[in-house]
């Protein structure tokens, strides 16, 4: 293996495939051909839209999560496994395309970039707090549901810290921070606010 | 806090200890240049062919029509079908390579729908290659709802709008309302080239810019605290540009390997605020319909530029250095807009500044040498350093809240905070090979996080994983791993917060047990003391070389031992199981089938009652905030089952047939408890079901060796009951004007036929 894939480094020993060595899939003995069909018409592993399928026959636990009601257009190969993973490794965790993970995050959402007159610390710190990548039974591929997910960290001396129940359905109270987007009814620039009356997170 | 040492000490130690075991065992040994103790991968025979409809062809065309039963958003979110009615099928792949100087490639498909995308390169081999192309997105949402809004970024009420103190009293609200559409679009173009300068050097560059256009949709409150406040649910619109450009240079001699970026993004939004005519009569003739406004501040233009450099240094066959290096700045100067839109609103003190000129510079540090001193020993020692310096000016801003009454007094000054950020992580990692094609693997990372202006200054966590991996039969592998990870958070500062943010004056005047904003007994998970715990294992068995089985299970916990209040506990389950069956070369089939659990409790203590608490009014002490009668309790359940099926049938020489079905069923779960006897009462929440049913078949019929025809078919049906949506018209809410849209409820088909030409 290891003298099959040093064939293929004679030439391709930079750009993606600088840091193969030590990555996880050189430890887990992958030979290039494994994935790479270098004498077919079209490999696979290089077609943006198809190339998630051959990621999938190892990694069968995210196949389920690309299926779940909120996700990114993977299945459709509008999104691919590469664009942020490098196959080949990479210096950080999940051998992350961009330098962290909000980067890989803001290089396609770079209106969520900021940097904002108000932050909200926790989407500076980490994208993944408060969303799933690869899919979420809850909508807009979040951890959680509102406003339970809000009140794992928020419990302010007023609505924040009140509990919501079923009695707040419609049919009920009807209650605004329960019902449709919940506390984003009025708190709507959750990833910050450069309103200079923003601090609320409401402008 | 834990009594630690710093993070150097414990780091050179064991760096020390690794590299001196290290470098003893190398001179003792030499390396083989192949190992028959390795593992191999088993997962690789169900390798995925080709593009179904290129057929291994080198060069193929297809045109066809479509046909999509029925308007829908969930089958159509991301594939371009969501509209009902026909669409065109087109694809086209072309390479040439019969010109030994170069070459080309031009690839196009979805053609006729909204989520087309091409290619075309062109390429001198190993010595230059030219890129253009374009990718287009569309997200479709749901587009049940309705607005009585008209307009785009000033969205006002049609003239004949009667307002109300609540939306039951809106009397032509059903009269006004008219159906919009949720859809966002990406439009993409983008250029590059990449060339060998020499044998040591190459180049190269991309330049791309997206347009992204379409309307989302943003809640917005007209308020003047908490308890008084009313919101609309508005389309919001999106105009953004982003550019992009880097150019790289890498260098690859014997030993040094080099690959240097410099970057630029640029992002414009067209759009700075969102203006809204308030629905609602409350608050004054000011604030109500019709004169009163709402503001929303939009995304801010924002640009970045970075630099990186990544590199390897192969000491010997047994030794390399690797690493990585950035530095970005990401820069924002978007004008501010004033406080209020609203200018009947009296505003005494202008804002202080133009624009907030805030810049965040992110540096990244990763370095890894990896040793190999014995032929199956390899080591790992690493370092990553990621450090956010937030550098802005401090200023007190005197806001004018939710445009819904004239500027307060300067008490209630707020300011902005910095929040920086830290993080190091140093560790080292051994695998070393043992009979039976088997690994053990060690690894500890040690990780510290600085904070500023957070409740948390520093976190320190310990991880310890152990990973074995062992292939005792050619056709029999398993992986597990075992991994515990120990996170000290130094004193929760709960009033960090508070102090950051409010001004000095209020402070004083306000009572040391009301000095806080967030329950001094509640600590944010992500930065609270954890105990945490996962295992899993990974199991692949080839009975016999037409069978293929795979079985993925993972079990996590997560323990905030110190945390009273907030997220306590968290935990997470999953199992997957696939099959494959090759039943012949001309018919083979899979299963998958999955089921993941993430479960999560957390409590909070209800101080509420009697008057509402203002912000920044000053009562006597809340006698909620320390009564532990007044605390609630939440766990909540997600469980989502998946079950899939593939069949590819080669019926006769001339015809394929494909057969895909996905099954989803999905379940969150939210169960409530209260303090028995206590005034607080909460119900459980009723379950939020989802369940999809998706089929896929396609047949392809080879009419001749050039010629082939292919028939798709797809039947979509899914549902959901969301209670956040359910049976909530536009003015259910007494104080949401929402859109009143409805939960999916979706059955919808498609066909297509397409005619494929293929030529070599």
């Amino acid at each position: 293996m290891a003298t099959r894939n040093a064939s293929c480094q004679s030439c391709h020993a930079n750009g993606d495939t600088l840091l193969w060595a030590g990555s996880a899939h050189q430890q887990e003995n992958l030979a290039c051909n494994d994935c790479h069909k270098a004498h077919q018409p079209h490999d696979i592993a290089l077609d943006h839209r198809e190339s998630q399928q051959l990621c999938l026959t190892c990694h069968t636990q995210v196949r389920a999560e690309l299926h779940l009601p909120s996700r990114h257009p993977i299945v459709e190969g509008k999104t691919a496994c590469v664009d942020c993973h490098n196959p080949h490794g990479g210096p950080g965790d999940a051998a992350l395309r961009q330098v962290t993970l909000n980067d890989n995050c803001f290089s396609c959402h770079a209106d969520k970039r900021g940097p904002f007159l108000w932050e909200h610390p926790p989407a500076a710190e980490d994208c993944s707090l408060c969303h799933r990548p690869h899919g979420s039974v809850n909508e807009r591929l979040l951890t959680a549901r509102g406003p339970a997910l809000c009140q794992q960290c928020h419990a302010a001396a007023f609505h924040p810290s009140v509990p919501y129940g079923s009695e707040g359905l419609a049919g009920g109270t009807a209650n605004a921070n329960v019902l449709a987007k919940n506390c984003l009814n009025c708190h709507s620039q959750v990833h910050g606010s450069n309103h200079p009356s923003g601090a609320r997170l409401t402008r | 806090m834990k009594s630690r040492l710093r993070l150097l000490r414990p780091f050179t130690a064991a760096s020390s200890l690794v590299l001196a075991t290290c470098g003893a065992l190398a001179q003792t040994v030499t390396p083989e240049a192949d190992d028959t103790s390795a593992t191999a991968p088993l997962a690789l025979e169900n390798r995925p062919a080709l593009t179904d409809w290129l057929s291994g062809s080198t060069n193929a065309a297809r045109v066809g029509l479509g046909y999509t039963s029925d308007d829908n958003y969930m089958f159509g979110e991301y594939n371009g079908l969501s509209q009902q009615g026909p669409t065109v099928i087109g694809d086209l792949q072309w390479q040439d390579f019969h010109n030994s100087d170069n070459y080309w490639q031009l690839s196009l498909s979805n053609l006729g729908l909204d989520t087309r995308q091409g290619e075309l390169t062109w390429g001198r081999q190993d010595r230059l290659r030219f890129t253009m192309g374009f990718d287009s997105q569309q997200q479709v949402r749901n587009d049940s709802g309705q607005t009585p809004y008209r307009g785009n970024v000033n969205q006002y009420l049609p003239g004949n709008w009667v307002s109300g103190v609540n939306t039951g009293e809106f009397a032509t609200l059903y009269d006004s309302l008219r159906d919009f559409d949720r859809v966002i679009d990406r439009d993409k173009v983008y250029m590059g080239v990449e060339a060998r300068i020499d044998d040591n050097w190459r180049f190269r560059s991309n330049l791309s810019y997206e347009q992204k256009e379409g309307h989302g949709d943003t809640g917005a409150a007209i308020y003047i605290n908490g308890a008084s406040a009313e919101a609309v649910l508005l389309r919001a619109p999106i105009d953004y540009g982003t550019t992009e450009f880097d150019m790289g240079l890498a260098y690859d001699a014997e030993r040094l390997h080099l690959d240097g970026q410099l970057a630029y993004s640029n992002f414009n939004n067209d759009h700075k605020l969102l203006v809204w005519q308030n629905p609602y009569s409350a608050f004054g003739p000011d604030v109500a319909y019709p004169n009163g406004t709402g503001g929303l501040g939009l995304a801010p233009d924002n640009e970045q530029t970075s630099g990186r450099l990544t590199g390897q240094y192969i000491f010997s066959t047994t030794t390399r250095l690797q690493f990585d290096g950035s530095y970005a700045l990401a820069a924002q100067d978007q004008n501010y807009p004033d406080y209020t839109v609203n200018p009947a609103l009296v505003v005494t003190v202008p804002v202080p500044r133009q624009d907030f000129n805030g810049k965040v510079a992110t540096s990244t540090a990763n370095i890894r040498l990896l040793l190999n001193p014995m032929p199956k020993l390899n080591t790992e020692v690493f370092y990553k350093l990621r450090d956010r310096d937030y550098d802005t000016e401090r200023d007190g801003y005197l806001y004018v809240r939710g445009d819904g009454s004239n500027q307060p007094g300067t008490p209630e000054t707020v300011y902005n905070t910095n929040h920086d950020l830290t993080s190091q992580t140093a560790g080292f990692e051994a695998g070393y090979r043992l009979p039976l094609h088997s690994k053990l693997g060690f690894e500890y990372a040690y990780e510290e996080v600085k904070r500023r202006n957070a409740p948390v200054e520093k976190t320190e966590e310990d991880r310890y994983t152990l990973k074995y991996r062992i292939q005792p039969w050619s056709n029999f592998s398993s992986n597990v791993h075992l991994e515990y990870g120990d996170r000290a958070a130094d004193t929760y500062e709960w009033a960090q917060d508070y102090y950051a943010l409010l001004d000095t004056e209020l402070i004083n005047i306000t009572p040391d047990n009301q000095r806080y904003i967030t329950h001094p007994l509640l600590m944010k998970y992500y930065m609270a003391n954890r105990q945490q715990w996962e295992t899993g294992a990974d199991l692949s068995y080839l009975p016999t070389e037409r069978w293929n089985l795979n079985l993925n299970l993972l079990w996590r916990n997560d323990n905030y031992d110190k945390s009273t209040l907030g997220l306590t506990e968290s935990k997470w389950y999953r199992a997957q199981f696939s099959a494959s069956y090759l039943v012949s070369d001309s018919l083979s089939g899979s299963v998958y089938t999955g089921y993941d659990t993430y479960k999560g409790n957390q409590q909070s203590r209800a101080f509420r009652g009697g008057l509402e608490k203002d912000a920044f009014a000053i009562y006597p002490p809340l006698p909620q905030a320390s009564d532990p009668d007044q605390d609630w309790e939440l766990d909540a359940t997600d469980i989502s089952f998946t079950l899939g099926a593939n069949l590819q049938w080669q019926l006769a020489p001339d015809m394929e047939l494909k057969l895909d079905y996905s099954f989803v069923d999905t379940r969150a779960q939210q169960d409530l408890t209260t303090q028995p006897g206590g005034s607080v009462t909460a119900s459980d929440l009723p379950d939020v079901n989802t369940k999809l049913h998706h089929v896929q078949a396609s047949g392809i019929w080879h009419l001749r060796d050039n010629l082939s025809l292919q028939l798709d078919y797809q039947y979509y049906l899914y549902k959901s009951d969301d209670w956040a949506w359910e049976n909530v018209q536009a003015n259910t809410i007494a104080n949401v004007l929402t859109f009143g849209q409805t939960n999916p409820n979706e059955d919808i088909q498609y066909v297509g036929a397409s005619v494929i030409y293929s030529w070599q």
